[in-house]
C-alpha cells in the first residue's frame, strides 16, 4: 500500500491547486477510467468541507490523505481541527431527484455517484470522510 | 473573466476565460454573465473550449443565468471535453442546454432559429 499526505489552507481558492496535486499524484496509479470519478468527488468533497465545516480556527488546514492498494484506492479528508462534524450521507440527494433547474445541491449526490463507498466518523481526535473506489480497468 | 469572442447577428460567443469553472469563481462567471444579459445579449453561444473542468457550482451557475435569460432568448454551449460532456449528461444538463461541437456550429445553428 502506498500513501501520500497533503494539506490545503481552509480557503476555496485553493481547491483546484490541491485537487491538481493530488490527481497528478493519482494518475499514473489510476486506470483513466477512475480518474475522472476521483476528480469529481474530490473537487465536490473538498469544497463541501470548505463551505461546511464550522470552525473557530479557520487558520487549521485541511489534511488529505491517498492510500492506494491493488484492488482499492482511498482518499480521506480530515476536517480542519475545531471544525463542527459535517457528515454528508446526511445531507444527500440522488441526483436523478435535484429539481433540473436548482442552482445548488448537484455536489453530494456527485460525490456518491463516484465513489463505492463513503464514510464518515471520528478517527484520533478529528473528523475523516474517506472517499473509496474500486480499482477497475477497461476490458 | 470572460471573454467575448464574437458578435454576429445579435448572438454573443463567449469563452468562461477559465481552465476550471468551479466553486472559486462560478459567482463572478455568473455575476458576469447576467450583466452581459442586462446589458441586451440574450442570445449567447458559451464556447467550453480550453475548459478542462466544470464542478457543481459551475452547473449551477449555468442554469442561473440561464434562468435569467427566460423566454426573452437562449443559452447553448460549445466545445465540451469529453469529462465536461459526461458531467453534463450525470447531471441532466444535455436536457438543459443544447450542445454544439464548435462556437461557429452553435453561431450557425442559433442563426438558422432566427
Amino acid at each position: 500500500m502506498t500513501h501520500a499526505l497533503f494539506h490545503m489552507p481552509n480557503d476555496i481558492e485553493h481547491v483546484s491547486d490541491m485537487v491538481g496535486e493530488i490527481m497528478a499524484y493519482l494518475a499514473d496509479r489510476l486506470p483513466d477510467l477512475q480518474v475522472f470519478k476521483a476528480e469529481v468527488a474530490l473537487v465536490e468533497a473538498l469544497s463541501n468541507v470548505v463551505e461546511h465545516a464550522e470552525t473557530t480556527r479557520p487558520a487549521e488546514p485541511i489534511e488529505i490523505a491517498v492510500r492506494t492498494d491493488d484492488d482499492v484506492f482511498a482518499i480521506d479528508i480530515f476536517d480542519p481541527v475545531g471544525a463542527q462534524p459535517f457528515d454528508l450521507r446526511e445531507h444527500a440527494s440522488d441526483l436523478g431527484t435535484v429539481d433540473i433547474w436548482a442552482e445548488r445541491g448537484r455536489g453530494i449526490g456527485l460525490i456518491l455517484l463516484c465513489t463505492d463507498e463513503v464514510a464518515y466518523g471520528p478517527l484520533d481526535g478529528r473528523n475523516r470522510l474517506s472517499l473509496k473506489f474500486k480499482l477497475e480497468t477497461a476490458e | 473573466m470572460i471573454k467575448i469572442t464574437q458578435m454576429e447577428n445579435g448572438i454573443t460567443t463567449v469563452r468562461p476565460g477559465v481552465e476550471r469553472l468551479v466553486a472559486s469563481n462560478a459567482k463572478t462567471f455568473k455575476d458576469e454573465l447576467i450583466e452581459l444579459v442586462g446589458s441586451g445579449s440574450a442570445l449567447i453561444v458559451l464556447d467550453f473550449d480550453g475548459v478542462s473542468f466544470v464542478d457543481s457550482s459551475g452547473l449551477g451557475a449555468l442554469v442561473g443565468v440561464l434562468k435569467r435569460i427566460g423566454n426573452r432568448g437562449e443559452l447553448v454551449v460549445s466545445g465540451l471535453n469529453a469529462d465536461v460532456a459526461q458531467l453534463f449528461r450525470i447531471c441532466r444538463m444535455d436536457r438543459v442546454f443544447k450542445s454544439y461541437s464548435s462556437a461557429d456550429a452553435a453561431v450557425q445553428a442559433m442563426g438558422d432559429r432566427l
